[in-house]
């Protein structure tokens, strides 16, 4: 039999339907509470997968983590409680939209481009994974110094201040990151013998503190906003319509660099959303509109964001080599199931194959309905008074910190980076930037120590290798660039004068 | 609290200084030419830098304009009149109480205590505040405690499932 | 959403079970077990603790929920197991990283601060070369490391001062030489060190065989070796480093069940009795038979028996690298 048509009657049974469905609600729901990812929704999935067939077992996790992922930017856009540090790059963007009274549409953008990225990751994913994962083994440690540290440089093209200070808290984000033992020296650093601190500081607890916490404080003095007047946006689908026409292009673009950068098992999701988010900014007809509410950065970040998740995928089925925690859950379940990643899964188990990229899409599909139902339901959130809103999302803050690592620790962290997030965002400093910083940090580090080890303290490497090279000259333009803009401010400004 | 550009960067100048002298203490690793004592003072040689050109003012022209803000917020910042400033760090203090007392309390009544404060410091009437207090923390119980098993601590109140 | 329903049914039976009259001594478990996993969800420990407590829920009727208790590099975790209260109704899953934390001077804990009640599993390391690096076998790897200055080597597989530095370092030493003499690499784990590998940008790997298993498969690693006593029935064309090289030196991470110090003994036993079922289940053999974990078995003796001897042997490790502190 043909193995596609194999694969839909694989596909095709109610046990397998009803997996799908059973997950796509699960996770929607678990992604959309505060502090529970889609890493958790998966984990909680594996003792169930013990009990299914290997299609099914395999379906559970894709979708809901497909769905978690989505479901995880609800909370970033409402409340300014991002999921993820992926989502963290247009959670300010979303958040500006919600306050102008476009939540619906800031979230509709989030869910179509989210579904697209999906679909189109998946493509990809059917036509191109060998290509791809020969990519992502050519990436050494040289490639990923110069990546890490190219989308630390999107710090600087995102914020909308000063560049030094974008550049002063993204260097706070790093030192925040040398905390703890986790260093290529296993020497515990700045833990001023805690223990909490020897496992470093987590990225999660650090975004609930800048973004969510900080938000509290400054409601706190401030006084009460207008009530955002109570649009009907008609049908969120059809607002997504008009958007995909008009940045069709960043759509596009936002796709293939979630594709490229999802690939690489490690940098994934977080550094392609970052990525897009900035090189949609830098190459925009109106970049000034950027971090007041304005969808196009959303729309490339977004489907970046998804396909990056798909891409991840590459990887893992090739080579067993998890992209992130999910796929690493992902591949287990995959051994579990005789389903031994590697590329006879492509030639001997075509069927199978093909029957997991129809689940693909399928929950990309699925995801629309489902998510339009969350969003009329989670939108009523709105309507809560300030007085009563924010107490309940402190509560959220501390509830969801502690959930991450069971660790109450994790809640003191969170009170910290309140303070640190209102101090830097009264002051003109970009948290965004200290977010990248976070989490950016032991990526830079660790792969210029083992580069560096490699080549026996040799600097030339860095440069020799063809990719390394090419990366080594976008980082270092991008670097080079906010100087320039100030030099050619400096002269314009200098030149009425003469 | 809005700070100057000068104060804010010698912080930021400290901070790096601090960090560079933390840094060029960590003992060497055998085997490793760049030690874990690189990437700080790294860090900091670049945060003094920064620290430095922003208390120098440069770069102040790429900045938005403040937004004007400290007034009239209802609440806690009204009663505290000229300290109203001082209610912004309500939020993160309420949190370290939070880890301080709900093990013994319980999440249940540390819930309720938390909400109450933040309630009535943002201004919500009493009626709001109660109604707050009671229904809220039970519902996260439920949904977090029971549900997602998280093993959020009884106390002195268990929750009754 | 049927495992909500299944865990409220269950919750709904431990419900009766506790309005029960308390006037009997209650039958061990009465509620709830709290299972702490001192490492993050969707690991190999996670994984394992994940499968072993759902097949003793089902051996004593009470649920065993699995805790992640993560943070300072898995000390939080171990410190909460050992801190909880010794009734049997907060056990948790301990790993290798036991015998080592103390060394390098994290934590006062050691592998004395628990009960101990099974060993569930281990994994010896092996070693892994590229597929198209010129040494065919161990012995011509072994033969070009002696023969090689110093550093010119390079290793990865973990972390500086991880579990598998540490068999590196241990098999060098073993061999006669520094346990230095090949370079390491530090790695954020197993799989980027494989990548790295296959990328050609280390010479060796000693990350355990199921770890590098996939890369293997694609054909672009080999395992040369295993540091075991016995071959691995998942992996039976690899030696061991005593049949090939007469190097007795075996390590490895393993992975066991431990409560809190001086629990009842009544409890311990019964505990362990439960765990022995679980680890001789079909269940449980196919679940570690799939993921290739090493199925290794100890009883509350053998554990500590086992705790002891690792101790032992990555304290020399650790101090011939010269990573103890304190």
């Amino acid at each position: 039999m043909n193995p596609i048509l194999e694969a839909f009657t694989m596909v095709a049974t109610t046990e397998v339907a009803i997996a799908v469905l059973a997950s796509a609600v699960y996770g929607m729901v678990i992604g959309a509470l505060p502090g529970l990812t889609a890493t958790m929704a998966t984990a909680l999935l594996v003792p169930i997968t013990f009990y299914l067939s290997p299609i099914a077992a395999v379906a559970t996790i894709i979708t809901s983590s497909a769905m978690a992922i989505f479901s995880g930017d609800i909370p970033g856009c409402l409340m300014r409680i991002p999921g993820t540090p992926a989502s963290a790059a247009y959670t300010d963007e979303a958040y500006a939209m919600t306050r102008k009274g476009e939540a619906e549409l800031a979230l509709g953008t989030s869910l179509w481009f989210s579904a697209v990225g999906g679909i189109v990751g998946t493509v990809a994913l059917m036509i191109m994974a060998p290509a791809l994962a020969e990519m992502a083994l050519s990436f050494s440690t040289f490639e990923y110094f110069w990546l890490s540290l190219l989308g630390l440089m999107c710090a600087t093209l995102v914020a909308r201040s000063s560049p030094i200070k974008a550049i002063a808290a993204a260097l706070l984000g790093l030192l925040v990151a040398c905390v703890g033992i986790e260093n290529p020296g296993g020497v515990p650093r700045f833990t001023f013998g805690s223990t909490d601190l020897l496992g470093g500081i987590e990225a999660l607890p650090a975004l609930v503190g800048v973004f969510a916490v900080s938000e509290i404080m400054r409601a706190l003095v401030s006084p009460l906003p207008p009530r955002i007047p109570d649009r009907k946006l008609g049908s969120i689908l059809r607002g997504q319509w008009g958007l995909t026409r008009r940045f069709q292009k960043q759509m596009w673009r936002g796709n293939v660099i979630g594709v490229l950068i999802g690939a690489l098992p490690g940098a994934g999701a977080d550094i392609a959303a970052w990525v897009a988010y900035a090189t949609s900014k830098r190459f925009s007809k109106e970049p000034e509109k950027f971090g007041t509410g304005h969808p196009e950065g959303l729309v490339e970040s977004g489907a970046a964001n998804n396909s990056a998740l798909a891409g991840g995928w590459v990887p893992a089925l090739l080579f067993g080599i998890p992209g992130d925690t999910i796929t690493a859950i992902a591949i287990g379940v995959l051994y579990m199931k005789g389903l031994n990643p590697g590329p006879t899964l492509f030639t001997e188990k075509a069927s199978s194959m093909y029957a997991l990229y129809i689940i693909f899409i399928l929950a990309n599909v699925l995801m629309i309905p489902l998510g339009i139902i969350m969003i009329r339901l989670s939108r009523h959130v709105l309507k809560a008074p300030r007085a009563v809103a924010m107490p309940l999302i402190l509560l959220l803050c501390a509830v969801g910190a502690f959930a991450i690592g069971n660790n109450p620790f994790a809640i003191v962290l969170v009170a910290v980076f309140g303070v640190i997030g209102y101090m830097m965002e009264r002051n003109g400093y970009p948290v965004a930037a200290l977010v990248l910083g976070i989490v950016m940090g032991t990526m830079v580090e660790q792969n210029l120590v083992s580069s560096l080890i490699k080549s026996d303290g040799e600097i030339l490497p860095f440069f020799e290798r063809p990719i390394s090279s090419g990366l080594a000259a976008l980082t270092i333009s991008a670097l080079m660039w906010p100087v320039a803009v100030w030099v050619i401010r400096r002269l314009r400004h200098a030149e009425p004068a003469r | 609290m809005h700070l100057s550009d000068r104060v804010t960067g010698l912080f930021l100048a400290l901070l790096g200084s601090l960090a560079f002298w933390g840094g060029s203490r960590l003992p060497a690793v055998p085997g490793q030419d760049v030690g874990p004592a690189a990437f700080p003072m790294a860090i900091g040689g670049g945060l003094v830098i920064c620290g430095v050109l922003i208390a120098a003012g440069i770069g102040h022209s790429f900045e938005a304009k403040d937004t004007a803000e400290d007034d009239q917020a209802p609440g806690l910042a009204r009663w505290l009149g000229r300290l109203g400033w001082l209610a912004a760090f309500l939020p993160p203090v309420l949190l370290i109480g939070y880890v301080l007392v709900v093990d013994t309390l319980g999440f249940l009544l540390t819930a309720a205590i938390m909400l109450l404060v933040s309630a009535r410091a943002l201004g919500a009437s009493w009626a709001m505040t109660i109604g707050v207090m009671l229904i809220a923390p039970p519902v996260v119980h439920l949904a977090f405690g029971k549900l997602l098993r998280v093993p959020l601590p009884d106390g002195l109140l268990a929750a009754p499932w | 959403m049927n495992t909500f329903t299944r865990r409220g049914a269950l919750g709904v039976a431990a419900v009766v079970g506790l309005a029960r009259p308390a006037l009997a001594q209650p039958r061990y478990p009465a509620r709830p077990v709290q299972v702490i996993v001192p490492w993050g969800a969707g690991g190999g420990t996670d994984a394992t603790a994940r499968i072993v407590a759902t097949l003793l829920e089902r051996e004593m009727g009470q649920p065993f929920n699995v805790v992640n208790r993560t943070g300072g590099s898995g000390v939080v975790g171990h410190s909460a197991i050992a801190q909880a209260a010794p009734d049997g109704y907060t056990i948790g899953m301990i790993t290798v990283e036991i015998c080592m934390m103390h060394w390098q001077g994290l934590t006062e804990l050691k592998r004395t601060s628990y009960t101990p009640l099974a060993l569930m599993n281990e994994d010896p390391p092996g070693v892994q070369v590229n597929a198209s690096s010129p040494y065919r076998d161990i012995k011509a790897l072994a033969d070009a490391i002696k023969a090689s200055r110093p550093g010119q080597f390079k290793a990865s597989g973990t972390g500086q001062g991880g579990i598998w530095h540490l068999a590196l370092a241990g098999w060098l030493v073993a061999m006669g030489l520094r346990a230095d003499h090949v370079r390491w690499v530090p790695s954020n784990g197993a799989a980027p060190a494989m990548q790295d590998l296959a990328a050609g940008g280390v010479d060796l790997v000693t990350c355990s065989v199921p770890e590098a298993r996939a890369i293997i498969d694609a054909g672009r690693a080999r395992s040369l070796a295993i540091m075991a006593p016995q071959r691995n029935p998942q992996f039976a064309s690899v030696p061991t480093l005593n049949e090939t090289l007469g190097i007795n030196y075996s390590v490895g991470a393993w992975r066991g069940m431990a409560a809190p110090l001086n629990l009842p003994a009544p409890i311990a036993q019964q505990l362990t009795a439960a765990m022995q079922k679980v680890w001789n289940s079909q269940e449980f053999k196919d679940f570690m038979n799939a993921r290739g974990f090493g199925m290794v078995w100890g009883d509350a003796e053998g554990l500590a028996k086992h705790m002891e001897q690792t101790d032992t042997t990555l304290g020399t490790a650790m101090r011939d690298a010269g990573l103890v502190r304190g």
